[in-house]
């Protein structure tokens, strides 16, 4: 890895990413205009930093700072709205027919699963797009969130174990 | 292990982030456990359908050029013209370039600290016999387009005969084969097209008391199917999109 210091350098490491960047912060702030603008953001500092880069992985690196730009954005402009996160107590499934859970997955598709994630509250919503959709490892997962490789686990457990639910209830209301 | 652990672990299970004793203690009571076998095939479900292309958002094409003016232009950053001399990047491409590739390939082939099931071991050897086979220019031993040249080839050197039919009217021509290694045992790997995407298929017959299994998976961005045809435990893998590739190994399956 370059020393990351000059723009040549920087976007050689980084620019690579942006994708991974646009998609992480379109799914925290949910607005493909301010993603925009805060992958940008993010890049700029980004480049304030990078003296401070030391090598290792540049994804989780750059997606690190395009989160905490992100959530930063989130504070100042939507403050007072967060999301209406999905309450698994009132739409509680019984387990014991948790086979039909898994009929459910099968019969979701691409709107039903990305509406029951955008209700996931922000925490569980990130470990998802990051493990799932953009195949980081938990290790990659971990870094980026600035958690321990242990949150991230037991994260993403509640986090697809509250998607799952979700969906079957979106589901089985539509059938 | 109890049902609490074995929830939050199964998911390092599937995802392939266990260490080899763990991985077993989960699968071994996922098998068992009436409450957590459903738990889990709902997990397996809709981790499949998490990998779907259209849950991923792509940046618009101009959002790359704006961000790179951006940094040319930021207070701080140092403008590769006024520092470095024309072909001063094209320069360090070429000296980062051969760093990039060592360092894929050196993920690729590292061992992984925490180890996977033996089936996710055996995917991993699949995927890394295709890779292999496309790098080092030993992608045939027999090159022939014939399934009645490719299949008496095999004779002499495996003790099975692998079933050897070309697709060529269906779109996936057959163009050769060659003797591989997988899972401590030699296999016949047979090669077929699809446009410009190679497809490997690695055969070998499968123990008597298996059951047969069908599964697909993404492995370092190739898909991997593993099924079983007349008696033949069979991995098919390419860098072919999931819907055709499936459909390949819809067809040899019709043939098996």
């Amino acid at each position: 890895m370059p020393d990351a210091t000059t723009a040549v350098d920087f976007e050689a490491a980084f620019l690579p990413h942006l994708d991974a960047a646009f998609n992480l912060a379109n799914w925290i702030v949910r607005d493909d205009h301010d993603a925009q603008d805060i992958v940008q953001e993010a890049y700029l500092r980004a480049l304030r930093f990078a003296r401070g880069y030391r090598g290792g992985d540049a994804r989780a690196w750059i997606l690190a700072i395009v989160r905490n730009t992100a959530f930063t954005w989130l504070k100042r402009n939507r403050g007072a709205d967060p999301p209406a996160e999905f309450d698994e107590n009132l739409h509680a499934a019984d387990s014991a027919d948790a086979g039909l859970e898994a009929n459910a997955m099968r019969q979701a598709d691409g709107d039903a699963i990305r509406a029951a994630l955008e209700q996931l509250s922000d925490e569980f919503r990130e470990v998802i797009v990051m493990r799932d959709i953009e195949g980081l490892s938990y290790k990659e997962v971990a870094d980026a969130a600035g958690v321990p490789i242990g949150t991230v686990m037991s994260r993403l457990a509640r986090a697809r174990g509250k998607l799952a639910r979700s969906l079957r209830a979106r589901i089985e209301k539509e059938s | 292990m109890n049902c609490d652990d074995a929830r939050i672990l199964l998911h390092a299970h599937l995802d392939g982030e266990l260490d080899l004793a763990r991985d077993l203690e989960v699968q071994r009571h996922i098998a068992d456990c009436p409450r957590c076998t459903p738990e889990y095939s709902a997990m397996l479900a809709l981790r499949a359908r998490l990998k779907d292309e259209s849950l991923r958002y792509q940046a618009p094409a101009e959002l790359k050029e704006k961000t790179r003016r951006a940094i040319a232009i930021a207070p701080g950053s140092t403008p590769a013209s006024s520092q470095r001399p024309p072909g001063a990047y094209r320069r360090s491409m070429r000296l980062l370039l051969p760093l990039g590739a060592a360092a894929i390939l050196a993920l690729m082939f590292a061992p992984r600290a925490m180890g996977p099931s033996e089936t996710q071991q055996l995917a991993r050897e699949v995927v890394t016999s295709h890779v292999r086979s496309l790098m080092a220019s030993h992608l045939m031993d027999v090159a022939s387009t014939d399934q009645h040249t490719v299949k008496p080839w095999f004779d002499g050197k495996l003790d099975f005969s692998p079933p050897v039919t070309d697709f060529s009217k269906d779109g996936f021509p057959l163009v050769g084969g060659r003797l591989d290694y997988l899972g401590e045992r030699p296999v016949a790997a047979l090669v077929y097209q699809r446009g410009k995407h190679v497809i490997n298929v690695f055969m070998w017959p499968a123990a008597r008391d298996t059951t047969s299994v069908e599964r697909i998976e993404t492995q370092r961005g190739y898909n991997v199917e593993q099924l079983t045809i007349a008696g033949m435990n069979c991995w098919v893998v390419s860098d072919l999109n999931r819907a055709e590739l499936s459909k390949f190994a819809a067809l040899l399956k019709s043939h098996g």
